[in-house]
């Protein structure tokens, strides 16, 4: 057990030293954001109604997280290519599981920098208030940002490490994603005041309920798909 | 480094290969290769491109899973006991295995962390005297010259001191000082009982620094000697025209 921490901590800490040396992906990954936002708003001018904006808002900043997200969870391991550092890391008397974790904590690090940058550029540019509902805020964008990188982070670690490069596994990414990013958006919704508390009737959103079950929803798809991108990765890494 | 090799000693071979297969999409690349080497004695693997080198070493490594056969350091297979067994294996390769953004020190902590050392920071300065690279510890990989690396690259396979070292063309692009820097060191490894199964294109560097040779044609080992048992100087001319017929 002491083992695993040493080694998910080395792996962590080592990421972010690299990245804040390198400077590679956040800045990268903030302009894309940014873009996102700003043409997004520029879209939402062009409205006729009001309501557009906290929707178009949500839709921004998910969009904005999805893709940058991707875009930093392929760098992950496109960065333990070069030297072979890929090797050093298996070398080591780790459970490859740990290093996975480990990745995936340094991803979830990286996006929630960017998530707190692009975030409050999203709510002054759509003009969004959430009141007092910052905690649920943050837990929607921690849980949401748990989801892309839980699945981003082994399909960055199939798409680098194996002979499948260049194929469609990105949008396999974005595919399994989907259900997390109906009750993700649903809760921004609610947070932005474009939706009540409770909805009925048909349609994905109104097939969520509630604010309460769509952070449920979210609890359970990140712990489905931590625990099971967890046990895959040794079988993803394998030649 | 004595005292540890002393407490790792086995009595059995500290690198054990029984009959490793492997078939890359139906072109067998290793027929069945059964090599076992003792403590304190270095192997000399030779073979021409795709004769199965590298993939032996890298099953040997655990890094690639063999379709038949096991691999065992120090008596722990590499598969079942994959955690044992990398803490006495080490490898270096021609890829230096380390990150270009840290600096000399950071990188050799960083692997010792992943090992779990208890010692570090003596450790590393061990090392760090033994490659010469004290004075470039403050300086990142990305700036070192390929014999500096390559140095990098041995300190950091040996910093969890391992018994058996694998060694996938190490000589690469080094010049003639890095390369006598880098048999010293293998001879060094080796006199204090560690064993080394290493691959090279450069037969007479690798009967240098190895007491015995094999050879690996077309996945299946065709010879298996000690230096003493051929003629070192024929066997470089012959092993030359052979790899110069097969290319």
């Amino acid at each position: 057990m002491k083992d695993f921490w040493l080694g998910l901590r080395a792996i962590v800490i080592k990421d972010i030293v690299v990245e804040l040396r390198a400077k590679q992906v956040l800045p990268t990954m903030i302009v894309l954001g940014m873009l996102i936002v700003f043409i997004l708003r520029m879209a939402s001018e062009s409205s006729s109604t009001s309501a557009g904006a906290p929707v178009m808002g949500a839709a921004a900043l998910w969009i904005a997280f999805l893709f940058s997200g991707l875009l930093a969870q392929e760098r992950s391991f496109a960065a333990e290519q070069q030297n072979g550092c890929i090797d050093g890391l298996l070398l080591a008397p780790l459970d490859p599981g740990t290093i996975y974790l480990a990745k995936l904590v340094a991803n979830v690090v990286m996006l929630s920098i960017f998530e707190l940058i692009v975030v409050p550029i999203g709510l002054i540019s759509f003009d969004l208030h959430v009141g007092g509902r910052w905690p649920q805020l943050l837990a929607v964008l921690l849980l949401g940002n748990l989801g892309i990188s839980s699945v981003g982070t082994l399909f960055s670690a199939a798409v680098q490490l194996t002979r499948t490069r260049g194929s469609l596994l990105s949008i396999v990414v974005l595919v399994i994603l989907m259900p997390m990013l109906i009750p993700a958006s649903f809760a921004l919704l609610v947070l932005f005041g474009a939706m009540p508390e409770q909805v009925g009737g048909t349609g994905s959103l109104a097939f969520v309920g509630s604010f309460r079950a769509a952070l449920g929803y979210l609890l359970a798809f990140d712990a489905v798909f931590v625990v099971a991108c967890w046990l895959l990765f040794p079988v993803v890494i394998q030649e | 480094m004595h005292e540890t090799m002393a407490e790792n000693r086995l009595t059995g071979p500290a690198l054990n290969v029984c009959s490793v297969s492997k078939t890359f999409v139906a072109r067998p690349v290793l027929r069945g290769v059964d090599l076992a080497v003792p403590g304190g004695q270095a192997v000399c693997l030779c073979g021409v491109n795709g004769a199965g080198k590298s993939t032996l070493l890298r099953i040997v490594a655990g890094l690639l899973h063999a379709d038949r056969g096991t691999a065992a350091i120090h008596g722990f297979d590499i598969r079942k006991q994959a955690e044992a067994a990398k803490r006495k294996l080490g490898v270096v390769s021609h890829a230096s295995m380390v990150y270009p953004e840290l600096t000399v020190g950071e990188n050799l902590n960083f692997a010792a962390r992943l090992h779990g050392l208890a010692d570090r920071t003596s450790r590393i300065e061990e090392l760090l005297t033994l490659t010469e690279l004290a004075p470039y510890r403050h300086d990142r990989a990305a700036i070192l010259s390929r014999g500096l690396l390559q140095r990098l690259a041995i300190a950091r396979a040996l910093l969890h001191r391992p018994v058996v070292l694998l060694a996938d063309e190490p000589f690469t692009g080094l010049d003639t000082g890095a390369t006598e820097r880098l048999l010293a060191i293998f001879d060094r490894f080796v006199r204090d009982g560690g064993a080394i199964l290493m691959t090279t294109h450069d037969t007479r560097l690798g009967l240098r620094c190895c007491r015995r040779v094999a050879v690996l044609d077309k996945g299946v080992l065709v010879l298996d000697a000690m230096t003493d048992e051929i003629e070192p100087d024929r066997f470089c001319t012959d092993y030359l025209s052979y790899a110069r017929s097969m290319s």
